[in-house]
């Protein structure tokens, strides 16, 4: 690859498929959809529509069964998982609808996780920055059950943003938020991916935060229904 | 019934839990060891005891210096015992005008009832036998050299004439101490109507008995109720010989100590995995509180499913237990030839028992803890889980601990080294973790990222990494304990024996004998000679106080004082001696001075500046007690209860009594020198050793035995401990997938962790193992001069931190290969 591509995520004919206990189960069927850097996106659908199997495609924890995805130029289909977790250690970050913040590491050190796997000296500092990015410096050294739902994803945000990653992975992010504090997060995800120019990967089932998106797709069990948002651009 | 039913559906549905797996596999398995070592000690206890009885040639018996009633024999009859009487006595025996002292068995044809009478006839061929027929008697070799006679030849002993049937060989002695002269045995009816056994004469009566366990059992609780004739004893194999008895107590000390660390091992895995089911299951139980299910049901369904987990795994490991040790039973019972070899159920049922003590004991606290969680943990999920402080429930597992460390270990002595050790172990390893932890975190900026990563990890879990280092240290101590401490302490027990140990004793020499003696021992090649005076007295009067008027809580104390003491006097300490208390004596004291051994101390309850009485001859000496000294016992050494200050008691009329070492082989002289010096006793010791010896291997044998298989048992209980905490990695690994994470990384990560933990666990292991077994071998086994092996215990904590590491990476290498996907399924 020479240059920047043109898509962060370029997805062509994508399907996939699971052996089921009944037989073969179509999660995904043909999707095909293209990210730009610096975009936001977001994937909507029903519950079972596949979008969480979708981003993780999209992010490269799963292969796909028969299509090709290009992360930053990457064919991640031709990868193997080693390959592909340095790309993820590189260039993605993620946030996860119940946070899976590690209950035995303070807020700060969650943070310093993926700052850690890099093995940047500057972890700590870093980490505190980001935390104080997130509004939560003071609460640093508190434990995620100290800590309520909304904080432990501002925390979780943190940690997503630290290293500095090209594209951000939300899944459901306020799925297990109430709603005031949802659109804080949500506030704080766009806001961050505004200053950071990070490519924002959001799937939800709210529309109206869907919304809030450059451009959107809908799933429909495991088919891309509509393209909207595109046209609005 | 509702709830054992809800139990048993939630254990179908819960059965695929690791850590429940883990439980149930940590209780079979300690079911199993505890099983397996009782099992085998109980047969070994009745090896030893068998072979105890083999010395003595009978299960039990009574000894007398007059004849024993009838009732005795009679009732053992009827208990379906078998029955020895028998007599011994000196008598002289003549043939050819040679005579002879020679110390006379006479016993009935069913002698022995235990052990082997080893006979050889006229051609040399060695065979077992029974006692002889009328007419007939079987003398030994010394006798037979010292009277030049052959077998087949006539000889006179109590005005009979007597053939000569055999050789004696060997023979079961009735717990006597020691032979004194060359040995006869005759018929006890030839003894009888030659009137060697009425009134006057100096024979002991003995009574010997062999059956069934219960029915000697009940015929010696039976014997100990009734009042035996003044005088008589009962000869039961614990207190045939001192050193007989030392073997015997070290051996179950050794086999208790087994099955008791492996317990505690067992525990430790049960609590590891308790807490990690309480912790899976704290959502699950919030959820059941919130819907309205009473705290006590929420408990009993958590209890109900334990115990539907527990009895099958009971089951299993009892059925294990009495498989394996039938199986090691089959390889080692040829240490124990011709003892019985019935499997005892009881011990691998009480190991049972046992199991569900310390199930319930160490699972409790983290299910008790659960149950009580609160519904609002529904909305917040694991908030009650942490910010806890004391909980008094945590005490529960140390008092199970403390109450099986007392009954295993049967003396309160072992109960409190034990204890006080482990738990001193447990402190420090607590303690040198979390300094480890410590600077690993400050280590971790500087290292390779994949190590940081793993120091990181290990330094942030702080409160699990302690309670790990500090279940694997103790686990690895009792390890240590067994695999390096006890061998080592048998190593050193054994070369207790030297190859030189004086293996003569000479009686009765008088003083202007000691020169030549001397220079005939010399000639004959002995060396170790060694003599120390010997007067007899008897205890008269304690401060002024005439001996029959005092009263003695201690009943021997009442059977020494009719006795004739032997007294001794030496200006130096001797060997295996001990000043325990006051001082040795001055070289010219101004009163008489006594060192008092501790048993008499206790027996007659006497304190420093206590003044003894004893008669000598015909004179009196009034002796201030000076010290009182720890006497070794089981050295092979003359050791005296009371020792006399030379400056006063050397005027005593006095015999010697020397010991020396004489290769084997040499009986022709040892004959001649006896016969040279007639008024000599010689004491042939070669034989006693030789029993002792092969006692001692049989016992360290089966030790050996034991251990092997509690070793395992230690070995897997760890793995199992080890597996218990992989689950919460899982997540963690998955989460770090996630973030980019290489495989390799994970591994190595794992790899610092688990060798880091596998370090601080080994070193305090060390620390721990070093400690117990100089205690222990110092306290307990009287091991002189022992020093636990620094050298392979170090070397075994490296090994260990390798093995924890290894198994931590076995442990987590399906956990590097979680699928990241895993996390966004889980939520
Ligand atoms: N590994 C799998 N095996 C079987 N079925 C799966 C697997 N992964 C996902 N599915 C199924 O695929 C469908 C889509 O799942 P998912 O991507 O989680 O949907 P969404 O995130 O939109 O709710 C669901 O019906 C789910 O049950
Ligand atoms: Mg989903």
């Amino acid at each position: 690859m020479s240059g920047t591509p043109r898509f962060l995520l370029d997805v062509r004919d994508v399907s996939k498929s699971v052996q089921g206990p009944e037989g073969r189960l179509d999660i995904l069927d043909g999707v095909s959809l293209q990210v730009a850097t610096g975009e936001s996106f977001a994937i909507v659908g029903a519950s079972g529509s596949g979008k969480t199997t979708l981003l993780g495609l999209l992010a490269g924890l799963d292969t796909p069964s028969a299509g090709s995805i290009r992360l930053d130029g990457h064919a991640l289909e031709n990868m193997d998982e080693e390959a592909r977790a340095d790309l993820r250690r590189q260039l993605v970050g993620f946030v996860f609808q119940s946070f899976h913040l590690l209950p035995a590491l303070s807020a700060e050190e969650n943070v310093m996780l993926p700052l850690e796997l890099e093995g940047d000296r500057l972890a700590r500092t870093r980490a505190r920055e980001a935390l104080a990015s997130v509004g939560l410096e003071a609460r640093r050294r508190h434990y995620p059950a100290q800590l309520s739902g909304g904080e432990q994803q501002r925390v979780a945000i943190a940690r997503a943003f630290v290293h500095g990653p090209r594209v951000l992975f939300a899944d459901e992010p306020t799925g297990n938020l109430d709603q005031r504090t949802g659109h804080h997060i949500i506030d704080l995800l766009f806001a961050l991916n505004r200053d950071h120019h990070t490519t924002l990967v959001l799937v939800t089932h709210d529309a109206q935060l869907a919304e809030r998106c450059v451009r959107r797709v809908e799933l429909e069990e495991g088919r891309l229904r509509a393209h909207s948002g595109e046209a609005d651009a | 019934m509702n709830l054992l039913r809800l139990s048993l559906r939630t254990l179908r549905r819960e059965w695929r839990l690791p850590e429940l797996r883990t439980l149930a596999g940590s209780l079979v398995l300690a079911v199993a060891a505890l099983g397996v070592v009782a099992t085998l000690s109980t047969r070994v206890e009745r090896g030893v005891l068998a072979s105890a009885a083999e010395l003595i040639g009978g299960d039990i018996g009574v000894s007398s210096p007059q004849r024993l009633p009838d009732d005795l024999a009679t009732r053992a009859t009827h208990d379906g015992l078998k029955v020895n009487r028998s007599a011994s006595f000196p008598s002289v025996a003549f043939a050819h005008g040679r005579s002879q002292l020679l110390d006379v068995l006479a016993t009935d044809t069913a002698y022995p009832l235990r052990g082997t009478l080893e006979l050889r006839d006229a051609h040399g061929h060695t065979q077992t036998g029974h006692g002889p027929a009328a007419g007939n008697v079987y003398l030994d070799h010394r006798a037979l050299v010292a009277l030049q006679l052959q077998v087949g030849d006539m000889l006179q002993l109590g005005g009979r004439e007597l053939h000569i049937a055999a050789e004696l060989v060997r023979q079961p002695d009735g717990g006597q101490l020691i032979a004194l002269a060359p040995r006869a045995v005759m018929s006890l009816t030839d003894a009888e109507q030659a009137g060697l056994l009425g009134i006057g004469s100096r024979a002991r009566h003995r009574l010997l008995l062999a059956g069934a366990p219960a029915a000697v059992h009940d015929w010696r609780d039976w014997a100990q109720s009734t009042t035996l004739p003044q005088g008589a004893q009962l000869i039961t194999p614990e207190q045939t010989r001192q050193r007989m008895r030392s073997a015997f107590d070290r051996a179950s000390a050794f086999l208790r100590l087994t099955a008791l660390l492996s317990a505690l091992l067992a525990g430790v895995a049960i609590a590891l995995a308790a807490q990690q089911y309480a912790r899976r299951k704290t959502s699950e139980v919030a959820l059941l509180r919130a819907l309205g299910t009473p705290r006590r049901r929420v408990f009993g369904l958590l209890i109900g499913t334990l115990l539907a987990l527990a009895v099958p795994a009971l089951i299993v490991g009892v059925a294990l237990a009495l498989g394996l040790a039938q199986a090691a039973w089959l390889f080692a019972s040829t240490l124990f030839a011709g003892v019985p070899t019935v499997l005892p159920w009881g011990p691998a049922l009480a190991a049972a028992g046992i199991g569900l003590a310390v199930l319930a004991g160490f699972a409790l606290p983290p299910l008790a803890r659960l149950a009580e969680v609160s519904p609002v943990a529904v909305f917040r999920d694991s908030v009650t889980r942490r910010v806890r402080r004391f909980d008094g429930l945590y005490l529960v597992p140390v008092l199970v601990a403390l109450a099986l460390i007392w009954s295993q270990s049967g003396s309160a002595r072992l109960a409190g080294i034990l204890a006080i050790s482990l738990s001193g172990v447990a402190v420090a390893a607590a303690l040198l973790a979390w300094g480890l932890l410590w600077l690993a975190r400050r280590v971790a900026p500087g290292a390779h990222p994949a190590l940081r990563l793993g120091l990181a990890a290990l330094a942030r879990r702080r409160g699990l990494s302690v309670i790990q280092a500090t279940a694997l240290g103790m686990g690895l101590t009792a390890l240590l304990v067994l695999a390096i401490i006890a061998p080592s302490m048998l190593d050193g027990w054994r070369s207790e024996l030297p190859s030189n140990t004086p293996n003569w004793f000479v009686l009765n020499l008088q003083t202007n004998q000691r020169d030549d003696f001397s220079k005939a021992l010399a000639r004959l090649g002995a060396d170790q000679l060694n003599m120390l005076p010997l007067a007899v007295g008897k205890l008269v009067a304690i401060d002024g106080h005439p001996i029959d008027g005092l009263h003695f809580n201690d009943p021997r104390a009442k059977d020494w004082s009719d006795r004739q003491l032997r007294l001794s006097w030496a200006g130096t300490l001797p060997p295996a001696n001990r000043v325990i208390a006051g001082h040795w004596f001055t070289p010219h004291p101004a009163q008489a001075e006594v060192s008092v051994d501790t048993m008499w101390r206790d027996m007659f309850a006497l304190k420093l500046g206590d003044t003894l009485s004893f008669d000598v001859g015909e004179g009196r000496l009034d002796a201030r007690v000076t010290s009182f000294r720890q006497v070794d016992w089981s050295s092979f050494r003359v050791n005296f209860f009371l020792l006399l200050d030379p400056a006063h008691a050397s005027a005593l009329p006095h015999t010697w009594l020397a010991s020396f070492h004489l290769p084997r082989g040499h009986a022709t002289q040892v004959a001649t020198l006896s016969r040279a010096y007639p008024n000599l006793s010689l004491v042939d010791v070669d034989d006693l050793l030789d029993r002792i010896h092969q006692i001692v291997d049989r016992v360290s044998g089966a030790v050996r035995w034991v251990l092997a298989f509690s070793l395992l048992a230690g070995a897997l209980v760890l793995a199992a401990a080890l597996s218990a905490s992989a689950a919460e990695r899982r997540h963690e690994a998955a989460l770090l997938r996630t973030l980019g994470a290489r495989r390799g990384q994970l591994r190595i990560a794992a790899a610092c962790e688990f060798a880091l933990l596998g370090l601080i666990a080994g070193l305090t292991a060390t620390a721990g193992a070093a400690g117990a077994g100089w205690w222990l071998g110092r306290q307990v086994f009287h091991i002189e001069h022992y020093v636990p092996p620094l050298g392979s215990l170090a070397l075994s904590a490296l090994i260990a931190a390798v093995v924890v590491m290894l198994l931590g990476l076995a442990g987590t290498r399906k956990v590097t290969r979680t699928s990241p996907m895993r996390l966004l399924r889980e939520g």
